[in-house]
């Protein structure tokens, strides 16, 4: 493979062999602008570690979905009040990487990127163009709270390593996330039904469940990636983490391990009995919630942002919590495992024209009150520790935070399905091919093998490696 | 009743086409929960606010007026870039006409997808990106070999003796163009601005693509992120009231002017 | 070209005499280069720029975000050869142009016959039938997009239009999750294309039989032809032309379909990539995974693959369409 830059003159040639070489060529799209820093700054000072010039412009560009981004604003009202000359453009969209992908090639992006949501930027690509600010520095400064506390010490464990592309740590995770099964309480207290500890259990309540005539599970059959999860975290507790490795890893067999094919049986044991409501397998993510919140279905896998997604559609009085998804036998970590994972990405590009005031930003974006403002305002968990600590919570975020505490170290978070996103396509789409019992548990774990043994020889994608 | 089974079969594809339509527009008076629990009734009662919320909070509005801008502006610069170019190469002779005519009209039958990247970039480094002059530019462009396909062999069909008697009387070639020759081939124009009208005002991928920045949406590309997004907000009832007020004008104007409508939409295949 | 006498103005160079030198210096060559640059510069910036720019990008491992590409020669062509879902993708674009088209032209071609020749006595036309061409059309005038997300409401399995309507009048038993069997997903998809794409060929059609003389059906009546020999013998070899080119357009929606698959299904492109076509895939390579220069492969592919086909499709026509 021979490298070497496209410059407009190669692009001109290859067009003029076509026969169609014309004045307009000259507008070659890949001569990118990977000009040096633009950034200006001021003097450092302990109140103003980073050196933010107080009159320079910052632009901040939010993904405003389940969250909003009314406590961004917030935080922008506190650093307004800090440099009393800055001029804060803010913007809260919906597709972060279609609007700002081009100011990143065009080497103008905003000061600081939130990049969540669907069609998000790739971070890894990003941090593998030198697109993105090396935040070890922010990571050292002293907390907003606290100037004795450096900001590293405030996090969730798992922040610092979620946020880390080969070797720098250039994302900075706001929320913290966790994944379960999600009942209404007071459901299941009218029922007498209690939740599962074993999957044994889960049948036995899903029999129950059934003869009331609801549909016992429901799930966002259009994205199958809500059903992975469960499968995962059954199948990471009775492997461990040295399967989460060698999944991660792509290691010769990983997927053929017993506890993978036992968690895959399970699954599709759901919808062999019946537990499954009709027509799942095609509603969005929108429809089938829905359909759990009007008591159609009782259990549906998601994350911690349910509560908040499905705010105007949820019915007084539904109190929905999450549960840890149930073990099977045998399992190596605890079985209150679960998924987990820090989430909302925050990035600050360093391109930008201000950097020192998006690290400085980002420091005021991350203090306890800000966080504890994001954990009142949208019910969920952020990633600094103890933010919950004093306030009152509904149900549901009472119910992860309480799951996440009981996890404790045990918590899964798979690096595969963020390396490497070819790999998590085929593995979701024959989930679905799972749940709807179109393949075998066993012919699901050979396609599955087949994808990541694929990938590994795949020489064109860049591999990571999980310690 | 000799008629009747053509008349079920006529009528069966009629409200196979319409019966959607209805539905969606029915739905757009309902509440959430009414369309989720009772897809079937007539609305309780009508909920105007759906409109008032799609119109505003989900920026329906807005997306119409910029639906409105962009593709105003596209016609215009279409049918004039277009139409000269158009007419010169029918009625003109010199050298390599016929690669520029070629030129034009073979674009139109490469899948847009391949110039999709290019593309993109392209209107990024001029910085046109999201923009509503990027979007009139680029529409206007795509547009335009088939404004030249159909007026070519429309300027073709003109007869002479007019031009000619202009020209005789000093009349520029300008001035033909624009005095004699434009003026007589209003029935075609009226047909390929209809035509290119109805193919711009429902352009999805090309929005989709260049056109990024929320407060510049095009009306399709909104709702569809509407769609999307209600998956942030669950709200039904207004995602069906912005889907009638995308659809309402167009069907009431066609069905006010259905037969230049028709002509015009169908220009590029009949002529 | 056609046989039409060109008429010509008097400029830069009549014909049919050779231009002479005078002539050429005639003001006639100014007004040509300036009514015709506007249109050539955006042509060229826009289209035959970005059309040629891929054909070098589909050799390139570019991302979007680096400011350099590498050049990786047809590596890119050799993973296309092997991606087993854009192999898919191809699968379901034949697929799609197999039967889409051919579906939306018959029955297109049905109702237009209906409409002009269905009235009492077979030569004129059924009563209401400027009202059934005004509904018929009305798919038209939506964009796809709107298109999309109405039938994806329509296909919920359960409290969607179509099987609401199956179980309204007692056919549960047909009742199915449309969007998300395998076997049926892609159907789906095309009956929305049918849906969407039939109105605009019956007027088509319907305008082309109007134009046919009426004594050419009223002899075949009299000479006791069946509405059913009236349309195999006069109607259809005479929208010879009009039936190519609806073949030709409607194929190259049929390679095309990325809207209705991006918005309307599982996800997208699935059930298992049964309703994955060569646009999406392009689209998620690029945009979502932001392999660049792959996706530029993916184009090429699709550039090649209309070729052959509206080659094949115009072959023999050379004579009747301005194009061929």
């Amino acid at each position: 493979m021979t490298s070497h830059d496209i410059s407009r003159r190669s692009v001109l040639r290859a067009a003029a062999v076509l026969g169609l070489a014309a004045p307009g060529l000259a507008a070659c799209v890949t001569a990118g602008n990977n000009g040096g820093q633009s950034s200006s700054s001021g003097d450092k000072s302990a109140t103003n570690p980073f050196g933010v010039k107080a009159d320079a412009p910052l632009e901040v560009v939010v993904f405003k979905g389940a969250y909003g981004d009314d406590y961004v604003i917030a935080a922008e009202g506190v650093y307004k009040k800090q440099f009393g000359g800055a001029v804060i453009d803010h913007k809260g969209i919906q597709k972060v990487g279609d609007t700002l992908r081009p100011r990143f090639v065009a080497g103008s992006p905003p000061d600081v990127v939130n990049n969540t949501g669907a069609g998000r930027l790739d971070i890894a690509a990003l941090n593998q163009s030198q697109q993105l600010e090396n935040l070890d520095e922010l990571l050292d400064a002293p907390s907003w709270d606290d100037p004795d506390v450096k900001l590293r010490d405030t996090l969730l464990p798992g922040v610092v390593e979620d946020g880390t592309y080969d070797g720098s740590f250039v994302r900075f995770n706001y929320a913290y996330t966790a994944w379960g099964l999600w009942y209404s309480k007071p459901l299941f207290e009218k029922n007498g039904w209690m939740w599962p500890q074993t999957w044994q259990e889960m049948l036995e309540l899903c029999e129950d469940i059934k003869k009331t005539g609801i549909a016992p599970w429901t799930y966002q059959g259009k994205f199958p990636e809500y059903m992975t999860d469960p499968l995962l975290v059954m199948a990471v507790r009775g492997g461990g983490m040295d399967l989460l490795k060698s999944i991660d890893n792509l290691q010769p067999n990983a997927w053929r391990h017993e506890s993978v094919k036992a968690a895959a049986e399970a699954i599709a044991e759901l919808s062999g009995k019946g537990y499954l409501m009709q027509g799942s397998e095609a509603l969005s993510h929108t429809e089938a919630q829905a359909a759990w919140c009007q008591g159609k279905a009782a259990i549906i896998p998601s994350g911690s942002w349910l509560e908040a997604e499905q705010k105007s559609v949820t019915p007084a009085g539904f109190d929905m919590v999450m549960g840890a998804v149930p073990s099977l036998g045998g399992s190596r970590l605890k079985n209150n495992a679960i998924h987990a994972a820090s989430s909302e990405a925050y990035l600050v590009p360093s391109q930008g024209k201000n950097v020192q005031g998006g690290l400085e930003f980002l420091r005021m974006l991350f203090s306890r009150n800000a966080m504890k403002d994001f954990a009142k305002s949208v019910g969920t968990l952020p990633s600094v520790k103890g933010a919950t600590d004093g306030i009152t919570m509904s149900p549901a975020l009472s119910s992860v935070s309480e799951a996440v505490r009981k996890a404790g170290d045990d918590t899964i978070n798979y690096r595969h399905r963020i390396w490497y996103p070819t790999l998590t396509k085929a593995v979701d789409d024959s989930v679905a091919e799972l749940v709807t019992r179109r393949i075998t548990p066993a012919e699901w774990v050979d396609r599955v093998q087949k994808a990541a043994d694929d990938l590994a020889k795949d020489t064109s994608i860049k591999k990571y490696e999980r310690k | 009743m000799k008629r009747f089974p053509l008349h079920l079969a006529l009528g069966f594809w009629a409200m196979v086409t319409a019966f959607p339509l209805l539905w969606a527009v029915t739905s757009s008076f309902k509440s959430d929960t009414e369309i989720l629990t009772s897809p079937w009734t007539v609305p309780e009662k009508p909920r105007w606010d759906n409109f008032g919320r799609a119109w505003n909070e989900a920026s329906i509005g807005q997306y119409f007026l910029n639906s409105v801008i962009v593709v105003g502006g596209a016609l215009f610069l279409t049918m004039l870039v277009g139409g000269i170019a158009a007419y010169t190469l029918a009625r003109y002779r010199f050298p390599g006409n016929r690669f520029i005519y070629y030129l034009f009209v073979t674009s139109q039958f490469f899948p847009t997808f391949l110039a999709l990247v290019p593309l993109f970039f392209t209107v990024e480094q001029m910085g046109l990106l999201g923009t509503k002059l990027g979007l009139i530019l680029v529409y206007a462009t795509f547009a335009t070999p088939f404004t030249i396909f159909f007026l070519h062999a429309f300027f073709r069909t003109l007869p002479s003796a007019i031009a000619e008697a202009a020209f005789i009387d000093g009349c520029t070639h300008w001035g033909v163009f624009f005095r004699v020759m434009l003026p007589m081939a209003r029935p075609g124009l009226v047909s390929v601005a209809i035509f290119n009208f109805l193919g711009l005002w429902n352009q999805y991928l090309l929005p989709l693509v260049l056109n990024p920045d929320p407060e510049n949406y095009v009306l399709a590309q909104g709702l569809a992120a509407l769609s999307t997004s209600q998956g942030y907000q669950s709200d039904w009832s207004g995602l069906f009231a912005g889907l009638t007020i995308a659809m309402l004008p167009v069907l009431l104007a066609y069905v006010c002017f259905q037969r230049y409508i028709q002509a015009g939409a169908t220009a590029g295949a009949v002529k | 070209m056609s046989v039409l006498t060109r008429p010509v103005e008097r400029a830069a160079a009549p014909a049919p005499p050779a231009p002479s030198k005078r002539r050429k210096r005639n003001r006639g060559y100014g007004f040509v280069i300036g009514a015709l640059a506007p249109a050539l510069v955006l042509h060229v910036i826009f289209v035959v720029s970005p059309y040629a720019q891929a054909f070098y990008l589909s050799l390139t491992d570019w991302n979007g975000v680096a400011g350099k590409a590498n050049f990786v020669g047809f590596d890119n062509f050799e993973r296309l050869a092997g991606d087993s879902l854009f192999l898919d993708a191809i699968k379901n674009n034949l697929l799609l142009l197999l039967l889409m088209p051919a579906a939306t032209i018959a029955i297109g071609l049905f109702l237009a016959t209906m409409i002009q020749r269905g009235g009492s006595d077979g030569r004129s036309g059924v009563r209401g039938a400027r009202f059934y061409e005004i509904v018929f059309f009305f798919p038209q005038l939506l964009s796809v997009a709107i298109v999309a997300v109405l039938w994806g409401f329509a296909y919920n399995p359960n409290n969607g239009l179509i099987n609401g309507v199956l179980r309204a009048i007692g056919l549960d038993g047909l009742a199915r999750s449309w969007l998300a069997e395998p076997s049926l997903a892609l159907f789906a998809v095309m009956a929305v294309m049918v849906w969407s794409g039939v109105g605009f060929y019956m007027v088509l059609f319907s305008a082309a039989i109007d134009g046919i003389p009426r004594e050419i059906y009223e002899a075949a009546l009299i000479d006791g032809a069946s509405g059913w020999t009236t349309f195999w013998r006069i109607t259809l070899p005479l929208l010879r032309d009009n039936v190519q080119v609806a073949f030709v357009y409607l194929g190259m929606v049929a390679l095309d379909a990325f809207a209705l698959v991006q918005i309307m299904t599982v996800g997208p492109g699935g059930p298992d990539g049964a309703t994955e076509v060569m646009g999406l895939s392009l689209y998620r390579t690029a945009f979502e995974y932001g392999k660049f220069g792959y996706a530029s492969a993916m184009g090429v592919a699709l550039f090649f693959g209309t070729l052959v086909f509206a080659l094949v499709a115009l072959r023999g026509n050379k004579n009747r369409t301005e194009l061929a």
